[in-house]
């Protein structure tokens, strides 16, 4: 946790010092994104290792340990398929638990190279918030190796961006908190 | 010959926003990402290519850039935003619209301008059946910032409680104009038929569906199942209302799509807004 803050403030001290939270230039809000799309690179990663059927149990026990680190507590994740709109709710931990159970052989997770980041707004509290879009495909096989199940999915990732300050060598230093939060996961045509 | 034209202006208009074919391969499975780029994927996106404030690789324009809501770049951006199933890609209602919103006072879509509406399509468990409520929200600022607020809700049951009634009926049931002088002593008359007691108010009066909707969920007669479905309304724009849809299919004209375009001048919006926001 002290490693991502700490790169968190590496990375804003480059693109500048601090400013009005109110008052966000484009500049700020390109650097803000690029903060928000290297969690949801790290989520993608973490989904593919906890799917993948080569990850040992422990293993996939420490990373969806890490993946519940870049939610907000109390974010969920809810799943809908092609053939109907009904959500299905998950806690982070229980969706990648679902995951690492999938009964299949083996299992191909890819993400297209497509992420669509939204512009940030903010709540009445003055945070931000933001959505990025994300899209994955799945595939599973039985053990002759034959596909016997796949769908691609529409991932809309909440992103909350707060400013955030810390004492550093007795001087405050503000730095961009962003954490994720609610997760819709929306089956879509198979292109 | 004209579909075969509208096809090919559809590819080229459609090739604007995914002029980058990129394919990757995945085990035995090649996957060409082009429909994607070229699908509308969220709401705000939808804004942004409305107002040319992205480029066709979906990166955002900085306001100082000569592109960023460029009149020119709009007009060729702004058919790939109808649902061309409904309105191919050279009607004469598509040619005005754009016309109209790129002319010298251009006109632009902003998440914070007000005038546009979310229908979530829900299902409400309610005396025991599942039935369909559409939920009406707007975004209102408050605090620092803003937040969707629910404006409104259309529940079928809900208008089967007030009908319209005939006129005939309506004149049967009123309370002359003496009944103060007689302490009031005619107003059971009112009460004995529960049906029409809304017949008993002023010809001004409008049921607040929003407060029966709260009753009823406070009471705990209304019990949330799940959202079906949503879609926007927009009219926000000057003399136009137009419905933006989610389209979920293959080629490229899919995701956030205009859906139904109507010419509505200013002064005819009032009334209509006022089911949206009473």
């Amino acid at each position: 946790m002290k490693k991502i803050i700490a790169t968190l403030m590496i990375m804003l001290c480059v693109v500048g010092g601090a400013i009005a939270q109110d008052e966000l230039s484009f500049e700020r809000k390109q650097a803000i994104d690029s903060l928000a799309l290297e969690k949801v690179r790290d989520l993608s990663k973490y989904i593919k290792i906890v799917g993948s059927k080569d990850t040992p149990f422990s293993e996939a026990n420490r990373v969806i340990d890490r993946a519940e680190e870049l939610f907000m507590s109390d974010a969920e994740i809810g799943v809908s398929s092609i053939h109907s709109n009904q959500i299905t709710f998950y806690r982070v931990r229980k969706y990648f638990e679902h995951l690492m159970r999938l009964n299949y052989d083996r299992v191909e997770i890819e993400w297209y190279n497509i992420e669509y980041v939204s512009d940030l707004q903010r709540q009445p509290d003055g945070t931000y918030v933001g959505v990025i879009t994300i899209f994955q495909t799945f595939r599973g096989y039985d053990a002759e190796g034959n596909l016997v199940y796949k769908d691609t999915t529409k991932k809309d990732i909440t992103v909350y961006v707060r400013r955030k300050e810390t004492q550093i060598g007795g001087r405050t230093i503000g730095f961009w908190d962003v954490l994720l939060g609610d997760m819709r996961v929306k089956e879509t045509t198979d292109r | 010959m004209g579909t075969q034209f509208s096809k090919i202006a559809l590819l080229i208009v459609s090739l604007l926003w995914a002029s980058v074919s990129i394919a990757q391969t995945i085990g035995d499975f090649k996957m060409d990402e082009t429909e994607l780029y070229a699908m509308t994927k969220q709401m705000g996106q939808f804004m942004r290519r409305f107002n040319y404030e992205e480029d066709q690789f979906g990166y955002k324009l900085n306001p100082k850039d000569p592109k960023y809501r460029n009149a020119e770049m709009r007009r060729q951006s702004l058919p790939i935003l109808f649902d061309q199933e409904r309105y191919g890609t050279q009607t004469e209602l598509q040619r005005y619209f754009i016309e109209d919103v790129t002319k010298g006072d251009s006109t632009f879509m902003t998440f914070l301008g007000g005038h546009w509406y979310s229908e979530v399509s829900t299902t409400f468990r309610y005396n025991g059946k599942d039935v369909n409520v559409q939920l009406i929200l707007a975004v209102e600022q408050e605090g620092l910032g803003s937040k969707w607020v629910l404006t409104n809700v259309y529940c079928p049951e809900f208008n089967k409680l007030f009908p319209t009634g005939e006129l005939a009926e309506k004149e049967k049931h009123f309370l002359h104009p003496m009944s103060h002088e007689l302490d009031f002593m005619n107003i059971y008359k009112a009460f004995q038929d529960p049906e029409v007691i809304d017949f008993y108010a002023s010809k001004d009066y409008q049921p607040d569906y929003l407060t029966l909707f709260f009753y009823e969920v406070k009471k705990g007669n209304l019990v949330f199942q799940h959202v079906d479905g949503l879609k926007f309304h927009v009219f926000q724009i000057k003399d136009w209302y137009f419905e933006v849809s989610w389209f979920d299919r293959k080629g490229l004209n899919s995701g956030w799509l205009m859906s139904n375009v109507i010419y509505l001048p200013e002064k005819e919006k009032t009334n209509l807004i006022k089911f949206y926001q009473p």
